[in-house]
């Protein structure tokens, strides 16, 4: 049986993060996004740490989930992505390019999280209606746009994938 | 000046940093960390109103990792100043706030103490055992009854409520009331909001004790003005202060103000000689930062039976909260310089008070007192549409400025105190109204909606219409360096995610022929860009735009002699000062050139929206199933980015009137302190807005643009309103800005009125 | 907005779950998805002294029919409930689920969690008290199982004992021919609902409504069943005016005192008679 993990001690979890095993130090109490963003990948975002505006969103073994609501302890032995693993080289991804096209972003500080929960969408529904497409599009805010722009930069990359998947 | 023809000012050119942003590149101010930093906690009142008898730190300090605990006694007696000098006045200037309370604490959040830890789990728990000592007292809640003598007082040795009236007069209005056909009066109510940008504030600052060199990161909106105000209460020489902008997760008018932590972290950083990092979070965010719109006003609208509007009578309370703050009585200034709009009253009479609470300060929120104001007086105009059975459509036109009255003026009357004169420097309303109908389809809005009712849905149409006062001097400067073939601008305005910078480029690209790419424009550091008043009141592109233009105009004075010819002969050319006869010089050979534009007073821009709403009554629930809005930018540099401006503007707006409210309970606690409470809307709840962009010019500047950064909030309330009263019909009175579901529900089942 | 200090442990089987929890204390808490807890730790308004992290335990995803009645083990995350085959008598679970928050606390918020966190708006609990389920928890001292009526005792508070973790549900297989819905209002999609109702029953051959089940949710310290709703619709018509008299009398049963500052308890009333109406129209015009 595992044992305790004192209150300020720290313990080593390893987080498969865009590919590469991290190897991240924190005590038990530590957000899976405080420990990503003190690993580098800054594009994880806090903007309310309750788990309501989702600009932290990240893949976890392949699902959009907020990373504010988790343990980096929690995360021990699972896949994470974040935005920094959609570009290809210099070349932005169909939905990155979506986002450009249909101006749906202005200040950036919602856009990885808004770009990682349709990245999930994209993988797991890829039939996804319109209907569906808007719902899981208002899980997270944007105060800049309104995000409709970010909806219909959601309906542009889902359709150009069936289009070309 | 330069005659600018078409090309890049105009057109759509992409937005600058978006592949930075879309790549999560950007570096916002959480994302600093610099060798040895430590992070700071601040310790804020937990009651609305209490005498504070004492601050046990001791605790608190015994906790590992923790640097530092301070509180008032540890730093200077000092304000935070008015920005603005036509915001002050002796009384204000009586309640500003100080970095950390010392005697009394005047709302639920106030900063008390600061914790500083090497760790910001730690200051946290730290932070949690600074034991503040209160004596309860009673708090004033309730703006238009805080000046009854039975209520306490915010401020004891002020000893008022309220810190300003202004009172206004405009013509005989005494005969205006008397030769009325229909009087309408309404006590009508705005609700508080709050400008919530995505990304909370935060700073980080390092001081050198080597070089004597302070810099802080996460300056905003108005870093000269913080520089200045740091150098002035630390004690350090202006150019030993180095404000810098990083990336801005939204700014709305609330964040870049000095506030109590913009001073306490500075000097934290100072004291401990280590880089300080302060990162609000969103219940922080939710009490320390500037609330805005809140008031009530008692109107009076007098009107012939024919639809013409004689006059109006207004009696107003507009709630600054606890402390006056840099932007001093602006939320009851702008209300009242707003409050006329685009219609052509024969005479009016305002008179608002400025008033205090014990709720966290007020500010302004994009569209600041026009916004409310528009609100108050379209809502008012539909009432009387109603009263008179007019189309409310046909009841405004009929009392637009016609264009032939332009310029126009309210000159204050007598018995007006000190306010600033409404004046219209010109425009064309009636035309541009129509405009706006015609863009949003408003005839075929009211087939439809017709077609709904019939169909027994409750289905409204909504308008307002407005006059938007913007691009506020006194002035901007901006440095122009030219090189081979590519041209550095130096601006002291910000960026907030507007994406001032591409149009600022598109102006300087034009203007000097060179291509996009080409340009770089500076804003982010102080040390960099001369000096600047910052970005608020739509202001950046027109000021720091048309100094772009002089300093291209003074570029070719100095180019002339080098050329042999008259600066009126002077072109540029695919990056060169040309001649004519083919002599040309490099644009870097021309020199550093500055520019400047100045500006007095403000510019008045007509705009409005039009929206169709459907309502729920067994659920309260009011959808807004399209807003179309209108806005005289006077000439749009960037069309694109314009549109989006004004769309996400209005979306914040139609938001505002659906979903979010900052409530308090009967004892000045917060309610709305997590986004499970603030409900901002998400892409499920908003229309796609649509935007008409007029282009009617505007003299007073040589570009011949406007503000439109704000503009698509300010018709957005009122629309709502309008959109949803006409929905429920004679079903309900909607009287305040808030139409949520309960809110709507209640009105709907409420017995009607007599 | 940084969680306090807890001491945590991660358990592999139910088994060392259940003994980490008795070593724990009762100031100890279980983690499963962390979707109601780390927004409670993020304020500081929850505090354990330890943190027991189920998330790994193996065979508390089960969700399938044994013995009569449909189990939902305690991890089975509320994605998997609300894409699951449940269709005809079950549809009100599988809908419940797909209203809870947005997707990405859907992906990580587990059943078990859901119940135990006893939010008044939580909408599993409704489901549960609907359908009459019976919760199992287990401890040290051994199995027991809580009617649904006696789980949930005031808000954010069920009659599980400190020592105790929720193993799952279990939901009694209703007869042929039930059919459920579930009904909320929420100001935004995925927000806490200001009501909400389940609702189920068996049109009989002769057209009648029989074994009808109405539960409130929002409206009150914990899930309600409007009984006398119930009763009066058993043995009717669903036609307007049964479903109408029903709905009224399910908006009295709810005493949902003075609501909270968004939506108040006479609004909330109303929403409730508004909704059931909503559901039993729903459940009258057939699958």
């Amino acid at each position: 049986m595992a044992g305790w993990l004192d209150p300020h001690d720290s313990v080593a979890v390893t987080l498969t993060v865009n590919g590469a095993p991290r190897k991240v130090r924190v005590p038990p109490r530590r957000t899976l996004a405080d420990a990503l963003r003190d690993a580098g990948f800054t594009s994880v975002r806090l903007g309310c740490e309750h788990g309501v505006c989702g600009s932290c969103t990240i893949l976890l073994d392949g699902a959009a989930v907020r990373s504010c609501l988790m343990l980096a302890v929690q995360g021990q032995g699972h896949t994470i992505e974040t935005v920094e693993s959609l570009t290809d080289g210099d070349e932005l991804s169909t939905l990155q390019q979506a986002f450009d096209d249909n101006d749906a972003l202005q200040c950036g500080f919602c856009t990885p999280g808004f770009l990682m929960l349709i990245e999930g969408l994209l993988r797991s529904e890829p039939e996804a209606g319109r209907d569906r497409i808007l719902e899981v599009v208002s899980s997270n805010l944007c105060r800049c746009t309104g995000a409709v722009p970010v909806f219909q930069a959601a309906l542009n990359a889902l359709a150009a994938n069936r289009d070309d998947p | 000046m330069s005659a600018p023809g078409g090309g890049l000012i105009g057109s759509p050119a992409p937005r600058r940093k978006n592949r930075e942003l879309l790549t999560g590149e950007g570096t916002y101010v959480a994302d600093i960390r610099l060798e040895g930093q430590v992070y700071a906690r601040v310790v804020r009142s937990p009651s609305a109103h209490a005498r504070l008898l004492g601050v046990d730190t001791s605790e608190a300090l015994r906790v590992g990792g923790v640097v530092a605990v301070i509180t008032a006694d540890d730093i200077d007696d000092i304000r935070i100043p008015i920005r603005l000098p036509f915001a002050e006045s002796p009384e204000a200037n009586a309640v500003l706030q100080a970095p950390l309370a010392a005697d009394v604490v005047r709302y639920v959040g106030e900063p008390v103490a600061v914790v500083v830890a090497d760790d910001p789990y730690v200051a946290e728990d730290a932070a949690e055992l600074v034991s503040i000592d209160l004596d309860e007292l009673e708090p004033v809640l309730d703006p238009a009854n805080s000046t009854e003598s039975s209520q306490p007082l915010v401020h004891e040795s002020f000893g008022s409520n309220t810190i300003g009236r202004l009172a206004y007069r405009y013509g005989d209005i005494d005969a205006a009331f008397a030769r009325a056909d229909v009087v309408v009066r309404r006590r009508l109510r705005v609700h508080r909001l709050a400008a919530a940008p995505m990304e909370t504030r935060g700073l980080a600052a390092d001081y050198d004790p080597g070089s004597g060199v302070l810099t802080v990161w996460g300056g905003a909106k108005v870093k000269h003005f913080t520089r200045a105000l740091l150098s002035r209460v630390l004690g350090l020489e202006l150019t030993d202060v180095r404000v810098i902008e990083v990336e801005v997760g939204g700014g709305f008018g609330t964040r870049g103000e000095p506030y109590p932590e913009d001073i306490l972290i500075p000097l934290l950083a100072r004291r401990l000689e280590r880089p300080v990092q302060w990162i609000e979070d969103r219940w922080e965010h939710m009490v320390a930062t500037n609330h805005a719109r809140e008031q009530e006003h008692d109107f009076e609208l007098a009107a012939g039976a024919d639809g013409r509007m004689l006059g109006f009578r207004v009696r107003g309370w507009c709630d600054h909260g606890a402390y006056v703050r840099t932007q001093g009585l602006l939320p009851v200034v702008l209300p009242m310089v707003h409050l006329p709009g685009p219609y052509e009253w024969p005479a009016f009479s305002m008179d608002l008070d400025a008033v205090l609470t014990n709720r966290t300060p007020v500010g302004t929120y994009r569209g600041p007192g026009m916004t409310e104001a528009t609100f108050v007086r379209e809502r008012m105009v539909d009432i009387l549409a109603a009263e008179l059975e007019m189309e409310p459509a046909d009841l405004r036109r009929r009392n637009l400025i016609p264009a032939e009255s332009m310029p126009f003026s309210f000159m204050p009357g007598p018995g007006s105190g000190a306010v600033m004169p409404i004046m219209y420097q010109g425009g064309d309303f009636v035309t541009a109204f129509d405009q706006m109908l015609d863009g949003a389809g408003y005839d075929r809005m009211r087939v439809e909606q017709r077609q709904a009712r019939a169909d027994g849905q409750h289905a409204g149409v909504g308008i307002a219409a407005y006059i938007e006062f913007a691009a506020v001097g006194p002035f901007e400067e901006v440095e122009v360096i030219g090189g081979a073939g590519n041209v550095v601008v130096r601006a002291g305005v910000g960026s907030l995610g507007q994406g001032v910078e591409t149009a600022l480029a598109q102006i300087a690209a034009e203007l000097l022929d060179v291509p996009l790419s080409g340009v770089t424009v500076e804003f982010h550091d102080t040390a960099e860009v001369p000096q600047g008043f910052g970005s608020f009141a739509s202001r950046s592109t027109v000021l720091a735009g048309n100094a772009i233009a002089a300093a291209v105009d003074e570029m070719k004075a100095k180019a002339a002699p080098l050329l042999g010819c008259g600066p009126g002969d002077v072109e540029f050319r695919d990056g060169t000062a040309t001649a004519p006869g083919d002599r040309s010089v490099g644009l870097g050979d021309i020199g550093p050139t500055r520019g400047r534009f100045e500006k007095e007073g403000l510019t008045a821009s007509f705009g409005g929206a039009v929206c169709s709403v459907s309502v729920n009554p067994a659920d309260g629930r009011a959808r807004v199933d399209r807003f179309a809005l209108a806005h005289d930018v006077g000439r749009a540099v960037n069309p694109r980015l314009l549109r989006g401006q004004l769309a996400g503007a209005a979306a914040q707006g139609i938001g505002g009137a659906l979903f979010e409210e900052v409530a308090y309970d009967e004892h000045g606690q917060p309610l709305s302190v997590t986004f499970a409470d603030y409900m901002m809307p998400t892409a499920a709840e908003l229309p796609d807005v649509e935007v008409t962009i007029i282009e009617h010019g505007s003299g007073s500047n040589p570009l011949g643009i406007k503000g439109g950064g704000e503009a698509g909030m300010v018709g957005s309330l009122g629309a709502v309103a309008n959109g949803v009263a006409d929905a429920v019909g004679d079903g309900a009175e909607v009287l305040t800005s808030s139409v949520s579901s309960a809110r709507l529900w209640h009105a709907l089942h409420r017995p009607r009125r007599a | 907005m940084k969680p306090p200090p807890f001491a945590y442990a991660a358990a592999g089987t139910l088994d060392e779950a259940v003994a980490l929890l008795d070593e724990a204390g009762e100031d100890a808490k279980l983690l499963a998805g962390g979707q109601s807890l780390l927004p409670l730790l993020a304020f500081r308004l929850a505090r354990p002294s330890h943190l027991i992290d189920i998330g790994g335990v193996e065979g508390l995803d089960i969700l399938e029919e044994q013995d009569g009645s449909l189990c939902v083990g305690a991890l089975v995350r509320h994605a998997t409930l609300e894409r699951a085959d449940l269709s005809g008598g079950w549809q009100a679970l599988r809908e419940a689920a797909s209203l809870i928050g947005h997707l990405p606390i859907r992906v990580r918020g587990t059943f078990g969690g859901s119940l135990s966190h006893a939010d008044p708006a939580g909408e599993l609990g409704v489901v549960a008290a609907a359908f009459d389920a019976e919760i199992v928890l287990r401890s040290l001292r051994g199995v027991r199982t809580v009617p649904a009526r006696d789980f949930f005792l005031a808000p954010l508070t069920t009659a599980a004992d400190p020592d105790e973790v929720l193993v799952e549900a279990r939901f009694p297989t209703p007869g042929t021919g039930f059919r459920s819905v579930f009904e909320e209002f929420s100001p935004r999609v995925g927000d806490f609902a200001y009501a909400s109702v389940a609702a189920g029953c068996r049109l009989a051959t002769d057209g009648l409504a029989r074994d009808v089940r109405i539960a409130l949710g929002s409206v009150g310290p914990t899930p309600v069943r409007a009984r006398d709703a119930e009763q009066a619709l058993s043995g009717s018509f669903l036609d307007d005016t049964a479903i109408v008299e029903c709905a009224r009398l399910a908006a009295e049963t709810c005493h949902p005192d003075a609501g909270d500052w968004h939506a108040d308890g006479t609004y909330r009333k109303a929403l409730v008679s508004h909704l059931v109406e909503r559901a039993l129209r729903r459940l009258g015009a057939g699958p």
